[in-house]
């Protein structure tokens, strides 16, 4: 059902991780370079969102994270959605703050390491990042010289179509076995900007807007950046959020909907059906309707309400 | 005899070491700021539990021409207490960001020190006679009957044990909303910046209730920022001009004249960025972690992550040096941004400018010819400009005996790592050397590393 499920090449992966001029034009190294965007943008989120200091954090450093965010966001807006670009689990959960972190105990770990250099480079990024979708991307994309850079409307280069012709039949599969009902929640939260990405789940593949699932993905990477530098307490993102980024940008249902798929990979899979557990665990009393993997979640106002007091009275 | 152009690298000996040998480190204990007086008499540093603790020079003596003066303790205290910001629900820490002297005027001893939000001037004044022989109260202090005194003195000065005392003479406070980085002295001796992330204040020393501001780079909505400011310094000569670095890796510099809010730099130093070393850290390891002007003010120097420039204030596109502090740091910056180590602030000083020398020196016209800084392990790095050979040193217990010079230290970047050689992975990042100091006049070191502070002078013969 999956891709090739070739395997991945440990030490590639290595030398990419490290921040040699790694460009994403370069051939093998293309997806060292992708990895490496990965996680480097999941590192930043961890340390934006996993700090709660007593002090006040330093606003540089907020600030230098922030900027490696947008640039990161920046560059996947341009590539399009030609990769579809999974976010990994650690980011739905991320901006609602107690529940989730604890959620997650599998970071804690990436919160305050001593430093080994040899075991950062080698085992935790890698483990702790990857997602499901990055695998995918790994045996498909190894081979494929060339990134769109110049947006979603150029057509991928020939190069790229055997290899997406697999990768994306692999991906219908999935839809097949998950109805996209997410494609409508993330449409509400949509900017004009991805009007044009908003398809039905059973569209063209090779049009490079690419999927609903991944656009899903695409469009929490998308998200304005919570304006946390006027930190308060560690209620202070809350603040800063709208009701749409707590409904629909923020919780991923695409990454629930894998769940078939992704205890087929193993180790590295362990984050995302974490949180999305997590996820429905927490909210499945506040929810009068039984939450079921497939639907979305329909909250009253009333019973986010009754969330939100929770959260911010924890 | 500092090195004036073609002369002997200076040897670096270990002189002492000041602070807990245990290795377990109490975290207010933390060495946050190092800094000569101006004479050099006097040497202060601030820890993170919010003490100044200042060591003064022996008198050298005479018949011990073979080594200079020690450094002993001469006044320890309480500069800043922690605070609560009940508006935010957040502690004000009492870490001291930094220390700078006043010159001295008279007998007293005057420095401002400050901590994120709040600078105080502080008095540090000796006494070492008391009165004695008062007529109606014992030695003790106990009041005698009048009805025994039979006859009048008057009380006399007798010398007593030396006892310095440390007075608050000011508080500056309630003027940033930001953490503040960097103070200077105006060259005036009369007036004084200081900075936080986002906004520059000028200060009377007389005046404490209100301040100018005179940069403000705060956005209207905090969302669009990207830019804060790091370092700030008053040029040493030129009393309405002091330049600030940011952290894009830019420095400006103002001239306070031109308006009374100076937004609008006179002058933007940057260098355009070297394409082949572009990566993800390019931002974060370009920003500036401290801006120093060189004696003269016709130079400056600036440090950021992995490298020390110095900039001729004349031309504003590129460094006219760059010395490469940790260049095989480079290859390891994911690891680096995942545990912070890549926020470090290093700071960085000048060789001290002796003035006798300055007719002799022929080759850099300001004296300012030898830079220092910290680096990993204990680590630190020294940057001859005349004969552009560069050391590394180590500040460490180990091997350390009086007098006996300092062993260049040698990091393998790569490849086979010969013998005295330190690989890369082998290299403590806990042991970080962040603040250093020379003496404005001698060859006399201070170095801190996490909670000890090493002296070194050099071999005197």
């Amino acid at each position: 059902m999956l891709g090739k499920g070739g395997k991945r090449k440990f030490d590639e992966h290595e030398d990419g991780l490290e921040g040699k001029v790694v460009s994403p034009t370069d051939g093998p190294s293309k997806v060292s370079y992708t990895l490496q965007r990965q996680t480097i943008f999941n590192i930043s989120l961890m340390k934006l969102y996993n700090h709660r200091p007593l002090t006040e954090p330093s606003l540089q450093k907020t600030v230098l994270i922030n900027n490696m965010l947008r640039r990161i966001q920046e560059e996947l807006k341009q590539e399009g959605s030609l990769r579809p670009m999974f976010v990994a689990a650690s980011q739905p959960a991320d901006p609602l703050s107690d529940n989730f972190r604890e959620a997650q105990p599998a970071f804690s770990h990436l919160a305050s390491p001593p430093l080994l250099p040899a075991d950062l480079v080698s085992t935790m990024p890698l483990e702790s990042c990857l997602t499901p979708a990055s695998l995918l991307e790994d045996d498909t994309f190894c081979t494929s010289p060339a990134v769109q850079h110049d947006g979603p409307t150029k057509p991928p280069p020939p190069a790229l179509q055997p290899v997406k012709d697999s990768f994306s039949s692999a991906l219908d599969e999935i839809e097949e076995l998950c109805p996209a009902p997410t494609s409508a929640e993330a449409a509400a939260a949509e900017s004009a900007a991805h009007d044009s990405k908003a398809q039905p789940s059973e569209s063209n593949i090779h049009k490079p807007e690419g999927l609903p699932e991944s656009r899903t993905a695409e469009s929490k990477l998308m998200d304005p950046l919570p304006g946390n530098f006027e930190i308060t307490a560690s209620t202070g993102f809350l603040t800063d959020l709208t009701l749409d980024d707590i409904l629909f940008a923020d919780i991923d249902t695409s990454m629930y909907d894998f769940d078939p798929c992704t205890s087929a990979t193993g180790a590295a899979s362990k984050m995302a059906p974490v949180s999305a557990d997590e996820l429905l665990k927490t909210l499945a009393p506040y929810s009068s309707q039984p939450v079921t993997p497939n639907q979305p979640f329909k909250m009253d106002l009333t019973e986010l309400d009754h969330i939100m007091e929770v959260l911010v009275g924890s | 005899f500092l090195g004036a152009g073609g002369g002997n690298d200076i040897q670096w000996c270990f002189s002492q070491v000041k602070g807990a040998v245990d290795d377990d480190v109490a975290e207010a204990d933390i060495i946050s700021t190092v800094e000569f007086n101006h004479s050099g008499e006097l040497l202060a540093t601030g820890d993170k539990g919010g003490r100044v603790v200042i060591f003064q020079q022996e008198q050298e003596n005479k018949t011990q021409s073979h080594s200079r003066g020690e450094y002993n303790v001469y006044s320890t205290f309480q500069s800043h207490e922690p605070e609560f910001d009940y508006l935010k629900s957040l502690e004000i820490e009492e870490k001291i960001n930094k220390i700078r002297w006043l010159p001295q005027k008279n007998a007293a001893q005057f420095l401002l020190s400050t901590n994120d939000k709040t600078i105080k001037l502080w008095k540090i004044s000796e006494r070492d006679k008391r009165p004695e022989g008062y007529n109606l109260k014992e030695e003790d202090g106990r009041y005698r009957d009048p009805t025994t005194v039979t006859t009048l003195r008057v009380p006399v000065f007798r010398p007593m044990d030396l006892m310095v005392e440390a007075s608050p003479r000011r508080i500056f406070a309630n003027a940033h909303t930001y953490h503040i980085n960097s103070i200077s002295i105006n060259s005036d001796y009369e007036t004084y910046l200081s900075a936080d992330d986002l906004r520059i204040n000028l200060w009377h020393l007389e005046i404490t209730d209100r301040s100018f501001n005179i940069v403000d780079i705060k956005p209207a909505n905090m969302e669009e920022l990207t830019e804060v400011i790091t370092a700030a310094e008053f040029h040493p000569n030129s009393c309405s001009t002091f330049v600030y670095s940011s952290s894009k890796g830019t420095i400006r510099l103002c001239d306070m004249r031109a308006s009374a809010l100076c937004d609008r730099h006179s002058k933007l130093f940057e260098e355009p960025e070297d394409p082949s070393n572009r990566s993800f850290f390019s931002e974060i390891i370009s920003s500036i972690s401290d801006v120093k002007f060189s004696h003269s003010g016709r130079y400056m120097m600036t440090r950021d992550y992995l490298s020390v420039k110095i900039w001729d204030l004349n031309m504003e596109n590129r460094p006219v040096e760059t010395y490469q502090v940790h260049e095989y740091l480079r290859s390891k910056l994911c690891s680096l941004y995942e545990n912070d180590c890549i926020f470090d602030k290093f700071e960085c000083c000048w060789n001290g400018s002796d003035r006798q020398v300055e007719f002799l020196s022929l080759c850099t016209p300001d004296l300012s010819n030898i830079v220092m800084t910290g680096s990993y392990n204990n680590f630190f790095r020294m940057f001859d400009r005349n004969t552009k050979r560069d050391v590394t040193l180590e500040a460490s217990r180990e091997n350390n005996k009086p007098r006996t010079v300092l062993k260049p230290r040698k990091v393998c970047a790569s490849g086979k790592r010969k013998k005295d050689e330190i690989s890369v992975d082998s290299l403590d990042f806990n042991k970080k050397i962040l603040h250093t100091a020379w003496h404005p006049k001698e060859n006399i070191i201070a170095v801190a590393t996490t909670n000890n502070l090493y002296i070194f002078q050099d071999k005197m013969n």
